[in-house]
């Protein structure tokens, strides 16, 4: 074995473990976990297979027509769903091919899109609460529910938010989430504000659903990676479990 | 009639601006946001009309999420994305919390009432119509919006294996 092509092997490893535990925690699909590390491990050259698990991947690289390979497993990281990691992997694994990057530059890459930064704090508290006075809306909300359904999405999501910087178990922090948009929504249906307040009580929480973990279940079980649709169907249940348990606490406050 | 049209256009609006709440949650690129703005539009309009045409509610979601599943496919070929970039954070306007939280409350209603009760089985009919409509809705969304992924993924395949014979 030359000592040269382990190196190189270990260096490929590294960077394909970066990228499907990237990929993985963003929120894409198994498939497509699987076929963005095979398409830049074809590129450079290297057979790559993967047991991709929600919670870690596990990935052997060989050389093309040789005995060498190497094996290793990483933890993917717990971060939530961001897609300009999503679409900017995928946009790089097409430069690899096309534009045949170094493993070099592929690490340089990597490390501008995870520095890439998010939409400011401010702005993703009110859209995501302008979305909950949408969703209002669509369910036949009026005048002040809608506002009051825009105040305790903004609260909610400010509290998921704190909750999750504090390193808070996840179910917790959506329990928490759910129960301080309710107890704001709530406080309407207590008081009568609007005609219809029941409506703001009951679209305030729909900010906390698990819509990435329930359409890749399904794009997962479809695609035949039952076991990991299975895991992403039981966490969307479980998320699901969490926000109904936020306002069942409300509904007790309130007695409604 | 118009002001039909009109109240139609409305809630158009408002679905493009849930989408929209969802896809800057998800942190997605700038150059995507109009796109996903038109998709949960045209999606939730779409799942609208066929419901004013006495189409059942899953029928039609399935409808609406088919159609962002495809219009993302190739919104995906335009702004070198993927498609699930496109597709999540519109077909979520659809998600049927109403539904849904009235299955929620006729379950907690239920494990609170004795089974001699005379509202027992009203509230136990209405809770299984509530859950299995949550539950079928949600199918169709995901289905919706999974199969013209995974076609146009079949396609992309092709396109690599096709890689080295042409260099």
């Amino acid at each position: 074995m030359n000592g040269e092509n382990i190196k190189k092997i270990k260096e490929v490893e590294e960077m394909l473990l970066d990228v499907g535990t990237l990929l993985m925690s963003s929120g894409a699909s198994t498939g497509r976990v699987r076929i963005t590390v095979n398409r830049i491990a074809d590129a450079l050259g290297y057979d790559a297979e993967l047991l991709i698990t929600s919670r870690s991947l596990m990935l052997t690289v060989a050389e093309e027509d040789s005995v060498n390979y190497s094996s290793s497993v990483r933890r993917t990281p717990p971060h939530g769903v961001n897609f300009k990691i999503v679409s900017g992997i995928s946009r790089m694994s097409w430069r690899v091919i096309e534009e045949k990057l170094t493993i070099a530059q592929i690490n340089l890459e990597i490390e501008r899109l995870t520095s890439l930064p998010h939409y400011p704090r401010i702005i993703v508290l009110s859209t995501v609460a302008l979305a909950g006075a949408s969703f209002c809306r669509l369910f036949g909300g009026e005048g002040w529910e809608l506002v009051v359904t825009f105040v305790a999405t903004f609260f909610g999501l400010f509290i998921r938010q704190e909750a999750m910087k504090k390193r808070f178990n996840p179910y917790l922090s959506i329990v928490f989430a759910s129960f301080a948009a309710s107890l704001i929504s709530g406080l309407s249906v207590k008081l009568g504000i609007g005609d219809s307040p029941e409506h703001a009580f009951a679209t305030s929480v729909l900010f906390l659903i698990p819509g990435v973990p329930l359409i890749n279940s399904l794009t997962d079980l479809i695609d035949g990676n039952t076991l990991n649709g299975i895991v992403r169907g039981v966490n969307g249940f479980t998320i699901a479990f969490a926000i109904a348990l936020g306002l069942l606490f409300a509904m007790l406050v309130y007695g409604i | 009639m118009v002001i039909d049209i009109l109240m139609l256009l409305e809630k158009g609006i408002w679905f493009g601006f849930a989408a929209l709440g969802f896809a800057v949650l998800f942190n997605v690129p700038q150059r995507t946001l109009l796109i996903i703005w038109l998709l949960g539009a045209v999606g939730g309009l779409t799942k609208l009309l066929l419901m004013q045409t006495n189409v059942p509610i899953v029928v039609a979601t399935f409808a609406g999420a088919s159609l962002i599943g495809i219009l993302s496919v190739s919104a995906a070929h335009n702004k070198h994305a993927p498609p699930l970039v496109f597709s999540i954070p519109s077909v979520i306007p659809m998600i049927p919390g109403a539904f849904a939280y009235r299955m929620m409350l006729g379950l907690i209603n239920l494990s609170g009432t004795a089974v001699s009760s005379p509202t027992y089985y009203q509230t136990l009919a209405e809770t299984t119509s509530n859950g299995l409509k949550t539950m079928f809705i949600l199918m169709a969304l995901a289905a919706g919006v999974a199969i013209p992924m995974l076609i146009s993924r079949k396609e992309t395949i092709k396109k690599i294996s096709r890689l080295p014979d042409t260099e």
